[in-house]
């Protein structure tokens, strides 16, 4: 296996994203940090509406300008630049060139009106100075290597007469053409059914073997997780609230609402026996009015009244140590004022 | 490609028959013959231009014979208004006058507009964009007489005073590319005017609809700069619904803007179908009526085939 | 719940009466409505339209006149009315029969009348000397002498005749001495009822037929669409004035019929495609699709099921409707095919036109249809897009 080298190649800083609405401004991200180091796959999970996508839109900076508001401490450091202070221009040749990106809708991420070569080469033709004809040649061997059959006539062919499977893969060979160092996918698998899923998986597990590309994969399936991730981020309204290696959080999660979602998942082989999903109880709270205390609390079955008085912070759960930079690279952290203990995880089996 | 027009064309035969048809009967609800002989006629004179006219004959005879001009293009049924001029003849005149002010304030107008809506859909939300479609709201809430009158007043009238010679037409019409803008300039003028807010807001609202799809997201994530995914992206997929706009208001440029040319006094197809219509002038009506019709409806088939063509996805079955 | 419950207490109705601008639109809605029943309940009839009020193209607002207009104010209508009455041999019948407006004549004997209008034209006599009484200062006491004479023919006004024939000078008068004001109010009923029953009909039209094209699909769509693709393959327009053309040789000719069927057989289209286009979607939805595998009866599912979901673009397009209908009445109206025989913003455009006024700068007629029309048509497409806005926001 790749060996992950021991500088991080992207680190997150305290990143507070907010978005000016209707109703007044929300924090839609609220002080989130981690570090991506080169060659490996950082899962970032929640529910839907936690903030995973505006976390990672915010790093390529394509939320809209005008209603976003980054905090003064924020920080993305990406080559010793910080991302959130470059120009729109700087920002566009990072983009598609240095970041890639795969978005959840194969269906619609697609220009319908423009043929797959079309759409390949075009990253191509704002970040390198090819030749027509070698970025058809470029284009072609993307396609290959995404493991699209026919690539030489698929070039030529339509979004709509792709299947979704087929779509993802040229969104990958799109995202992938100009060999980026980092990769954020954006629940890629999600719209699509479970073999195409596995497969997309796998493919891009190959690729990040092949040319050492970071990966943050964000997803709200743990299973897409088990599979694909080496270091998890479980992020909860707009929050960390627990980080470490991905056997970390499957043999011994700390945090309830990991616990939940654990619980919530489908358990391979148990098929039989499954009557239904025990989904958690309770919805995320409204960004609009957030408690004071812990977010997940209301609908935590192990809640204490200290949870509800003040938010806890991420804690190394051995220590119980302030870890305010916790990457869960060398040692695990959790937001909770009483994390699981292990004797109370450890029925688990992944 | 060729056998789904031929297909269209087939299907498109009812409606057509039916348009005729209707036309006609709605015509004859009234007795033109009255209308046409004044005040001292007897019985007798009545009998005989009723008889002169065609009108005794069998309906379905009547039905039948202004089927077979239509399709064979004889136009050569005379006016019953000006003797000696054949319902043709003042078709092939009229259509070109009309011509000469529809096509310029419909290229105008699109292009005024589609350029307009992209301002105003690219700075959606801040003040700009409110107030374009504010002034689009008002301008669409402003009857098309006002317009009219105002724009005559002002441009041909005050304007003509102010600069002590004429410089447009308030009232008449000649022909040839050298008047064109004494005649026409004006009412092309008020015509893109008009049109603009009804414009403006359509091509708005489907610049907005495409801003918010994925794949600009996605180009976006391709280092695409702002005018790229405007112009290439955002622009060829709009031009879907634009070209069906478009396409939908050519026939209109035949029958040209019958309030404009009654105003300017220019004798295009509305002005001459109105007129008609008040005299009692069935051939006119009749063939004009389903010369447009016949154009509506291959403009319709033709915004098919260009849909096809700019919309991969659509395949002409 | 009930179905009007379920429709009206939904978050959209909240989100449309939380926009401000739609809440002013529909305010000023109200107070056309308002106006519109005044005038139906005889508040303003066909005849008090075609009284004549005053002297001819009267300026609004009082406006202070010139010495020209003053003199042709004093000598035109009253003072001739009352010279012809006391010529009459019914005299005291004549007397009372002459009315400008609110305007009588004073209760006094004939001699005295008789005094008043010797005197009075014995002073115009004097004034028609003059050349031009706007260059004359010196004539103007007895312009004015004038004026009082013409004043004491006139019984003094009170009350509410006082306030009727100030309000109906408020806005001057037409080519024909008739007030701006009262026809322009009138016109907002006739604009209002054909608005009104031309959308409530067509609506239910268009959504009963869209709904059952789109339901039942097979021959009943090829019929519909058949029957609304000949109507719209014909200019608008043209079609309007046929069908008004058509149907106003009748005993109808003077009532609004001829333009509640044109405008009935073709505002329908747009709203039948429209829901045609939903009900097809609509069709694929897992409750209509159980409801059929349940066995209820088309007929049932169509007026239980289908028809309430469309129920906002029915109202989005009632209000389209109304619009289009208030807009092209008041064309038909002045190309003489539409309203006949009562005032409307069309026929007082017209008018206005007719008579000269846009040219000789005399504003107050076409400048009072419009302004009225203007508002209302605003209001209504504030009112329009705050429900586009509410129910249907990815329409395009
Ligand atoms: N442009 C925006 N304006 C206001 N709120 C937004 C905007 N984009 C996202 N949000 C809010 O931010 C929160 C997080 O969204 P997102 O990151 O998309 O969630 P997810 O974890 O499912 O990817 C949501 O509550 C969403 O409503
Ligand atoms: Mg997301």
């Amino acid at each position: 296996m790749h060996m992950p080298e021991d500088r991080p190649i992207l680190k997150v800083r305290n990143l507070r994203t907010r978005f000016k609405t209707d109703r007044g401004i929300v924090t839609a991200v609220d002080g989130v940090s981690f570090d991506l180091y080169p060659g490996e796959t950082l899962g970032i999970v929640g529910e839907s509406g936690c903030g995973k996508s505006v976390t990672n839109k915010s790093i390529i900076r394509l939320l809209p300008e005008r209603v976003t508001q980054y905090d003064p401490d924020s920080n993305i450091s990406y080559h010793g630049q910080n991302l959130l202070e470059l120009s729109e221009r700087q920002m566009r040749s990072i983009r598609g060139n240095d970041i890639g990106m795969i978005f959840q809708e194969p269906m619609t991420a697609l220009n319908p009106v423009f043929t797959v070569g079309w759409q390949i080469e075009e990253a191509l033709k704002y970040h390198s100075k090819l030749s027509s004809s070698r970025r058809r040649d470029k284009a072609i061997e993307m396609l290959r290597l995404v493991e699209m059959p026919n690539p030489v006539k698929r070039m030529d062919e339509y979004p709509h007469q792709l299947s979704g499977g087929m779509r993802q893969r040229v969104v990958i060979a799109m995202a992938l053409c100009c060999s980026p160092e980092i990769l954020i996918a954006d629940e890629p698998t999600t719209a699509l059914d479970v073999t195409i899923q596995s497969q997309i998986l796998r493919l891009m597990d190959d690729l990040k073997k092949k040319t050492g590309t970071a990966i943050i994969l964000i997803t709200h399936d743990l299973g897409v997780v088990a599979q694909a991730c080496d270091r998890v981020i479980v992020m909860y309204a707009g929050q960390v609230v627990e980080t470490g290696g991905v056997r970390d959080i499957f043999h011994r999660p700390r945090h309830p609402y990991t616990r939940a979602l654990l619980d919530s998942m489908p358990k391979p082989g148990a098929a039989g026996h499954q009557k239904r999903l025990p989904a958690i109880e309770g919805m995320v709270p409204s960004l609009f009015d957030l408690p004071v205390g812990c977010r997940f609390a209301d609908r935590c079955q192990r809640r204490q009244p200290a949870c509800e008085a003040a938010l806890p912070e991420l804690v190394d759960p051995e220590t119980k140590s302030v870890t305010r930079l916790a990457t869960g690279r060398t040692t695990p952290s959790v937001r909770c004022f009483y994390p699981l203990e292990l004797r109370q995880t450890k029925e688990r089996q992944v | 490609m060729f056998a789904y027009i031929i297909r269209k064309l087939v299907y498109n035969i009812p409606v057509y028959l039916a348009i005729v048809l209707l036309v006609m009967i709605l015509l004859r609800q009234r007795d033109p013959v009255a209308g046409l002989l004044g005040k001292n006629a007897d019985a007798k004179d009545y009998a005989a231009k009723k008889q002169e006219l065609g009108l005794n004959r069998p309906f379905l005879i009547q039905y039948g014979d202004l089927l077979r001009s239509i399709f064979t293009f004889q136009f050569d049924e005379e006016s019953w208004t000006q003797p000696g001029v054949t319902v043709g003849e003042k078709l092939v005149e009229a259509v070109p006058r009309s011509l000469a002010l529809t096509v310029p304030a419909l290229v105008l107008t699109s292009l005024i507009s589609i350029v307009v809506a992209m301002i105003s859909a690219f700075n959606r939300g801040r003040f700009l964009d409110k107030l374009l479609v504010f002034l689009a709201v008002l301008g669409m809430s402003i009857s098309f007489l006002v317009y009219i009158i105002f724009g005559q007043y002002f441009g041909a009238y005050q304007l003509s005073q102010w600069l002590g010679r004429p410089v447009f037409s308030i009232h008449g019409y000649e022909p040839g590319l050298v008047n064109w803008a004494y005649y026409m300039l004006l009412p092309v003028l008020i015509s893109v005017i008009v049109s603009m807010g009804y414009d403006t807001r359509f091509y708005r609202a489907v610049m907005v609809e495409e801003t918010q799809r994925d794949y600009i997201t996605t180009a976006r994530a391709k280092g695409a700069t702002r005018g790229k995914v405007m112009f290439v992206h955002m622009l060829r997929n709009a031009m879907i619904p634009i070209i069906t706009r478009i396409m939908i208001t050519l026939p209109f440029l035949v029958t040209g803007s019958i309030l404009l040319e009654q105003f300017f006094g220019i004798p295009g197809m509305g002005y001459v179908l109105l007129s008609a219509i008040r005299n009692n002038d069935f051939p006119v009506v009749e063939t004009f009526t389903a010369v447009f019709a016949g154009l509506f409806i291959l403009s319709i088939i033709a915004t098919d085939i260009l849909y096809a063509l700019f919309d991969p996805r659509v395949r002409l079955q | 719940m009930s179905m009007t419950d379920r429709f009206f207490k939904t978050r959209e109705f909240r989100k449309l009466f939380r926009n401000k601008s739609a809440v002013i639109a529909m305010l000023v809605i109200a107070a056309y409505l308002f106006t519109a029943l005044f005038v139906m309940c005889g508040g303003i009839t066909r005849e008090t339209c075609d009284t004549v009020v005053g002297q001819n193209k009267m300026p609004g607002f009082f406006i202070q006149q010139t010495p020209e207009q003053r003199y042709e104010n004093a000598t035109s209508k009253f003072l001739p009315m009352v010279q012809r009455a006391l010529s009459r041999a019914d005299q005291t019948a004549a007397l009372a029969d002459v009315r400008l407006g609110q305007e009588r004549v004073v209760n006094k004997s004939a001699a005295q009348l008789q005094a008043i209008i010797d005197r009075a034209i014995e002073l115009k006599n004097e004034l028609n000397q003059s050349e031009d009484l706007d260059a004359d200062s010196a004539r103007l006491p007895q312009l004015k002498a004038l004026e009082d004479q013409v004043a004491m023919l006139k019984a003094p006004l009170t009350g509410w005749s006082r306030l009727m024939q100030n309000a109906s000078l408020v806005l001057g008068t037409d080519a024909q001495g008739r007030s701006i004001f009262l026809r322009g109010l009138y016109s907002i009923k006739i604009a209002i009822q054909i608005g009104l029953v031309t959308a409530a009909f067509c609506v239910l039209l268009g959504a009963l037929l869209g709904a059952a094209a789109g339901y039942f699909g097979g021959w009943v769509d090829h019929g519909i669409v058949w029957v609304y693709t000949t109507f719209s393959s014909i200019p608008n327009l043209v079609l309007l004035v046929v069908l008004s053309y058509a149907f106003t040789d009748s005993e109808v000719k003077d009532t609004l019929l001829p333009v509640y069927i044109a405008f009935g057989a073709t505002f329908w289209i747009g709203t039948c495609r429209v829901i045609r286009g939903e009900t097809l979607k609509l069709k694929r939805m897992e409750y209509i699709q159980a409801a059929q595998t349940a066995g209820f009866s088309p007929f049932y599912i169509l007026v239980r099921h289908v028809i309430p979901n469309t129920a906002h673009l029915m109202l989005i397009n009632f209000s389209l409707l109304l619009i289009g209908a208030i807009k092209s009445e008041v064309i038909l109206s002045f190309l003489g095919f539409g309203v006949k025989g009562q005032p409307s913003w069309g026929i007082m455009i017209r008018d206005a036109g007719n008579n000269g006024d846009v040219v000789s700068g005399f504003f107050w007629e076409i400048g009072t249809a419009t302004a009225l029309m203007f508002a209302l048509v605003l209001a209504f497409n504030i009112l329009s897009d705050a429900l586009q806005d509410a129910f249907d926001p990815k329409h395009v």
